[in-house]
């Protein structure tokens, strides 16, 4: 046996281990907090702190007042001299909520009938399908632009929250099937032949076993469908017109883009747009890990 | 087996649905265009052939664009990578605290990229950001500098804040592909008895491969299609420096009225997509066998 030398009661290539991964942390959440923290911080601030240059980096004073702008702007009018973008910020957030609630909702519906067969049943022409489903999330959103907005006007459909579910929908249903049908095929099939034994139709073996036991893939993969569907900017930039349909993306990116908005009323209307997401994947990180992987793990 | 086919399209019909009416027929409309001249300026939409196509391939501007979103794509995909890995390396030990940070990845992820946006157009801010504060500070710069306004520090930028968003799930993919390796890994180095370093190179990222590759070809689908984070951080500017395909598409299409050049432009890229989707496939093929 070689002598070991200890330093802290560490063998030396442990404690280089050690020095390497607990450095390592503090880089990495520095870098994924840092940035989002500083906006935090900021918005906190009053406009005339975030313009002194030589002023302190950390919020001496606090101060409130864009907030209170942006969550009670839509009780002003125009002649109030606040922004316009401040005064529909609370109804884009309702309308976005509204639009990721109803594709989560709806894609869990048609999904998990959808991806029944795709998991269970043999049949011809199977593979084709599941390929040609996962296939359509290959065409750019972009390509389908110039045709939904020639159709949405042709049906006098835009500017409507209704068109923005459906066409959300399209784009993470193929997603939302693929994830089931992988939860679907960790289920026993025994649990299932037994139902049929016991003259349990297709449906009725669906109804009764599959779905009750995969309400956790379910709410993890509902979960991914109301962040996708929140984030989304293009769809809404181009088919909604009115603050009656415009999302909270879409009212974040008129922030962005004006220069005669005061800087702090669009630091805080990035944080508090993203209060909703944020919140929600932290509080169902669990779920969240479990729908993220499962699909990259099985695609 | 034959029995089974229409029940089993009884249950998908729903989706199938909603799949043909808001991809398929689009994408069959989109197609159609492109063979037209149609602008919403003009009444008369005639049938052009290939013209929108050759028109396109024959001009420079697209070669510039195509090389713009080929920079943005190969450097973006390979920090995204880069870091991803890193992270995932680390999150593959165990320490205090492991959890928490691998739950904090999804802040990054969470935020929509226009927000996003808004995030590093603050950092950036040519008057009052803390990007030049800092820099400023620790004398590596003598003047405040304008990052989104100059080259080729606007590229930089646009990639720095994509990147930002991107790394969480690249993270997250490798590390579930560290974990179903790390048996094999640990086997493998008790009897070669391996470095830390050794161990990475030769052991983990063979091992790894296929994950890998599929991070790989979603990172490059993704990224060949971006456009938010620059309509809100560059406008596709200075001048045409940031100016991907993405965005050319849709200036083109909705600024210019010029739907068919507009959708001969799309088809180009969904051609593209697919080309990169069809590489990585074969390339993952071939491994297997």
């Amino acid at each position: 046996m070689g002598i070991t030398y200890q330093i802290f009661g560490m063998r030396p290539d442990k404690l280089f281990n050690r020095l390497l991964v607990y450095g390592g942390s503090v880089v990495v959440l520095f870098y994924i907090l840092g940035p989002f923290l500083w906006l935090v911080s900021s918005s906190f601030q009053p406009e005339q702190n975030l313009l002194d240059r030589d002023g302190s980096l950390f919020p001496t004073e606090w101060d409130f007042t864009a907030y209170r702008e942006l969550l009670t702007g839509f009780l002003y009018d125009a002649s109030s001299g606040i922004p316009y973008q401040a005064r529909i910020f609370l109804r884009s957030m309702l309308n976005s909520l509204i639009v990721a609630g109803g594709v989560a909702v709806l894609s869990i519906l048609i999904g998990s009938v959808a991806a029944y067969p795709l998991a269970r049943m043999k049949f011809k022409g199977r593979n084709f399908l599941m390929f040609f489903i996962l296939g359509t999330r290959l065409i750019p959103a972009i390509a389908l632009a110039v045709p939904f907005y020639l159709m949405v006007k042709a049906v006098g459909m835009n500017d409507r929250l209704e068109t923005l579910i459906v066409i959300n929908l399209s784009f993470i249903l193929p997603y939302v099937i693929w994830l089931l049908q992988a939860y679907y095929r960790s289920i026993p099939m025994e649990l299932e032949e037994a139902a049929r034994i016991d003259g349990c139709s297709r449906l009725g073996t669906l109804f009764r076993i599959i779905l009750p036991l995969s309400l956790p893939g379910m709410v993890s993969t509902g979960i991914l469908a109301f962040l996708l569907s929140w984030g989304d900017f293009f769809f809404a930039l181009i088919l909604t017109q009115s603050q009656s349909s415009f999302t909270s993306t879409v009212v974040a990116s008129m922030f962005a883009t004006d220069v005669d908005v005061k800087y702090v009323s669009i630091i805080c209307a990035g944080v508090l747009s993203v209060i909703p997401p944020v919140s929600f994947a932290l509080i169902f990180q669990r779920y969240i890990m479990s729908g993220l992987l499962s699909g990259a793990a099985k695609g | 087996m034959k029995n089974n086919f229409w029940p089993a399209l009884g249950f998908l019909s729903p989706a199938l649905l909603v799949i043909l009416v808001t991809i398929v027929f689009p994408f069959g409309y989109a197609f159609f265009l492109s063979f037209h001249k149609w602008n919403l300026k003009y009444r008369d939409t005639p049938f052009v052939g290939f013209k929108n196509y050759s028109r396109i391939l024959g001009s420079e501007t697209f070669w510039e664009i195509v090389g713009t979103t080929a920079v943005f794509c190969v450097l973006s995909v390979f920090l995204i990578m880069t870091i991803g890995y890193l992270i995932a390396l680390l999150l593959n030990e165990e320490f205090w605290g492991r959890g928490m940070l691998r739950a904090l990845l999804l802040v990054p992820w969470a935020i929509p990229e226009v927000v996003n946006g808004i995030l590093w157009k603050w950092l950036l801010d040519p008057s009052f950001g803390i990007l030049n504060r800092i820099l400023m500070k620790i004398g590596l710069i003598e003047e405040y500098h304008s990052w989104l306004n100059s080259m080729p520090s606007a590229m930089f930028s646009v990639i720095v804040a994509y990147v930002w968003t991107h790394v969480p799930l690249a993270a997250l993919i490798i590390l579930a592909g560290l974990q179903s390796i790390s048996k094999e890994v640990k086997e493998a180095a008790l009897v070669d008895g391996a470095g830390i370093f050794d161990r990475l190179i030769l052991i983990t990222t063979p091992l790894l491969r296929p994950v890998l590759v599929v991070v790989l070809m979603f990172e490059t689908i993704f990224a060949l299609k971006v456009f938010d984070i620059i309509y809100v951080l560059t406008g596709g500017g200075p001048g045409r420096a940031t100016t991907v395909l993405g965005w050319q598409i849709y200036s083109r299409t909705f600024t210019n009225l010029a739907f068919g050049r507009g959708s001969a432009l799309a088809m180009l890229l969904g051609l593209l997509t697919l080309i990169v989707a069809v590489l990585y496939f074969k390339y993952l093929n071939k491994e297997e066998d």
